[in-house]
């Protein structure tokens, strides 16, 4: 059995006519750190909140440590959680903010000083162990929320967008704190956050949560290369996935303004013989600009004229419109380009992706 | 930024204010500077400039004071008004700030028509229903006891209202992780919700205070023993003593007067803020 299980969870709000989730499936095993993302209104928090016992549970069951909790109060559940305004006791010290749940679950004082030192110091909280939230910066009153749940042996750690209120520059470093307290610790973590950048770099798994509905779960750079549907493919990888309105026939991809594509057996292999109308999807990383691949490719080379560029530093990204649509090119940071320039390209085809226009399914990922 | 016209309109304003403030100020000042002396100078200074300024200090300088301290029950009306305040306010905290945050954050049925009746009761005016206290005090044998006197006064809708005003801005997140902490409902309140709310608390204590303070109307219906009275009743039955001097009842008005002065001054800020700390105060 895992360490927590999901069957078929539900939440309906009083007066909906839609379930806020809906039928959430998912095992979660001991130790795994899991990243729910998704976009607003999706239901991710919804359901951190109901394994939290902050939500009730309209249907299905949920069990923690095989013992199921749909009833059990909050405090019974061995969890602690971070919130995404921190929720730190404004009148309290770091110190006794940290201490406070300890106290209550009836610690001996000395047991407590020294988990105490313990969570100021790898948290590098010690010089303003004094002072109130008030007195701290947003990252610092992150730590102590942190340093509240650790302390506390949980065997469950929820996060509910911990990091959505610091600085990008923080956000990172943040990141890397709490991952590196996750390996520490060794609890399994449930993540919410709705930026894809977070749950690809920290997540050993995450689940895309569209309307109440998880869409994907898996390890990050399983749904970074096989998204089962047009959603999951939009949604992870920045800048988003190019999505092109395109008419199959034969081995032989026709775009909306008129150039075409021949695809290699293999790619229309994995059609399965599907014809007609589609949207193609390839990554800007795989749309390539350099000699090499443009020899190699050579009778699918396509053209477009650069329309804006974004210099990042260790690449660049050219957005051009091609086959009716926005797109971009990642490339590497010696391939400059400046506006108006007129590229040539091709695209990998055995990265490419062909999904249904109505469903949005993944026709390669079948 | 303030422009030159700007300065020149303030400094105008403030000395309007100042001379409008010494018109205030003129039977305080006066009250203070006669209650240091005999009826005889009183009226020999009635009415020239003398009568705004006090004796020099002499052996008898305090003796209005002195005679009305220790002569007659003054101190322990005052002493009386104090234990009667620190009760209703200790009460008053504990019950209108319970029901404050059950109207702030605990979901009822009819909990938005809830406030609207007790917002109602703030427009009825004391005396309309004093009748009905009296009645009831007196059928339960409450009549000249402290339970008699604070009973009725430990609810106000006042304070409820302004406990729950600030309460409905109090994130809802710092109780849940009250919840995880193994902090229950009560100890939340007392533990988390008071110390999160000291301006709300410290304004309902000031208004408590001064309505103790001031009261005369229900003290004079349920006390009729001497040893229970408050320091406005007790006032009254001094200077209605024909034997009181005109320098020993202004010195016992000086005395009825000190605290609240005092109170005002200290809390002046927490009345300010806690009266207009009704709208959000999250961020």
């Amino acid at each position: 059995m895992s360490f927590i299980e999901f069957k078929n969870i539900c939440k309906k709000y009083p007066g909906a006519d839609r379930n806020t989730v809906d039928g959430f499936n998912l095992n979660i095993e001991e130790k795994e750190f899991i990243a729910f993302v998704g976009p607003s209104g999706c239901g991710k928090s919804t359901t951190l909140r109901m394994v939290a016992g902050f939500e009730e549970i309209t249907g299905g069951d949920l069990f923690i440590d095989g013992k199921k909790v749909n009833e059990t109060a909050p405090k019974d559940r061995g969890i602690a959680m971070v919130f995404q305004n921190y929720a730190l006791y404004p009148h309290m010290t770091v110190e006794k903010n940290i201490a406070y749940g300890l106290k209550n679950m009836g610690v001996p004082a000395d047991e407590i000083e020294k988990k105490v030192n313990w969570a100021v110091r790898i948290l590098g909280l010690e010089e303003y162990r004094y002072r109130k939230p008030k007195n701290l910066s947003g990252g610092q009153r992150q730590r102590v929320a942190l340093g509240r749940a650790i302390v506390k042996n949980q065997k469950v750690f929820l996060m509910d967008e911990p990091l959505s209120n610091l600085d990008a520059k923080l956000r990172v470093s943040m990141r890397t704190e709490i991952s590196k307290l996750h390996r520490e610790l060794g609890a399994t973590t449930i993540y919410v956050t709705h930026d894809q950048v977070e749950a690809m770099t920290m997540a050993d798994r995450i689940v895309i949560m569209k309307d109440g509905i998880v869409q994907q779960v898996g390890k990050p750079m399983e749904l970074y290369e096989h998204p089962v549907n047009q959603f999951v493919a939009g949604f992870i990888g920045s800048p988003q996935m190019n999505f092109f309105s395109v008419e199959v026939e034969g081995n032989t991809v026709k775009f909306c303004d008129g150039n075409r594509l021949a695809l290699p057996e293999d790619t229309a292999k994995k059609l399965g013989g599907r014809q007609g109308r589609m949207v193609l999807g390839i990554r800007g990383e795989d749309v390539k600009l350099d000699e090499e691949s443009i020899r190699q490719h050579e009778n699918n080379k396509l053209e477009a004229v650069i329309s804006d560029t974004e210099v990042m530093g260790n690449e660049n990204n050219l957005y051009f419109t091609f086959g009716g649509s926005q797109a971009v090119a990642r490339v590497s940071k010696y391939e400059v380009s400046q506006i108006g320039d007129r590229i040539s390209f091709v695209f990998l085809p055995s990265k490419i992706h062909f999904f249904d226009e109505e469903t949005g399914v993944n026709y390669m990922e079948g | 930024m303030l422009t030159k016209k700007q300065k020149w309109l303030n400094w105008i304003l403030v000395g309007f204010l100042l001379v409008l403030s010494v018109f205030f100020l003129f039977p305080v000042l006066w009250m203070l500077a006669n209650s240091f002396k005999p009826d005889a100078a009183i009226t020999a200074d009635m009415n020239s400039i003398a009568a705004f300024i006090p004796p020099a200090p002499n052996g008898s300088f305090f003796e209005n004071y002195v005679s009305i301290l220790f002569n007659t029950k003054f101190l322990r009306y005052m002493a009386n008004t104090l234990f009667y305040a620190a009760l209703l306010i200790l009460l008053g905290i504990v019950v209108n700030g319970l029901a404050g945050y059950a109207l702030a954050k605990i979901k009822f049925p009819f909990r938005d028509q809830w406030l609207l009746i007790i917002m109602m009761l703030l427009i009825v005016p004391t005396e309309t229903v004093i009748t009905i206290h009296f009645l009831i005090i007196a059928k339960a044998g409450l009549l000249n006891t402290v339970l008699g006197y604070i009973l009725p006064s430990i609810v106000n809708p006042f304070n409820i209202f302004l406990f729950r005003q600030v309460f409905v801005s109090l994130p809802d997140d710092v109780y849940e992780a009250a919840q995880l902490d193994f902090c229950g409902p009560v100890k939340y309140f007392f533990t988390m919700v008071l110390p999160m709310s000291k301006t709300v608390v410290a304004t309902v204590s000031v208004f408590t205070f001064l309505n103790v303070w001031n009261d005369y109307l229900w003290p004079s219906l349920v006390f009729t023993s001497s040893d229970l009275l408050t320091a406005q009743i007790g006032l009254n039955s001094i200077t209605s003593n024909d034997n009181t001097t005109m320098g020993q009842t202004l010195a016992v008005i000086t005395l009825v007067t000190i605290p609240v002065i005092i109170i005002y001054s200290l809390f002046s800020k927490q009345i300010v803020e806690g009266v207009t700390s009704t709208g959000s105060k999250e961020g």
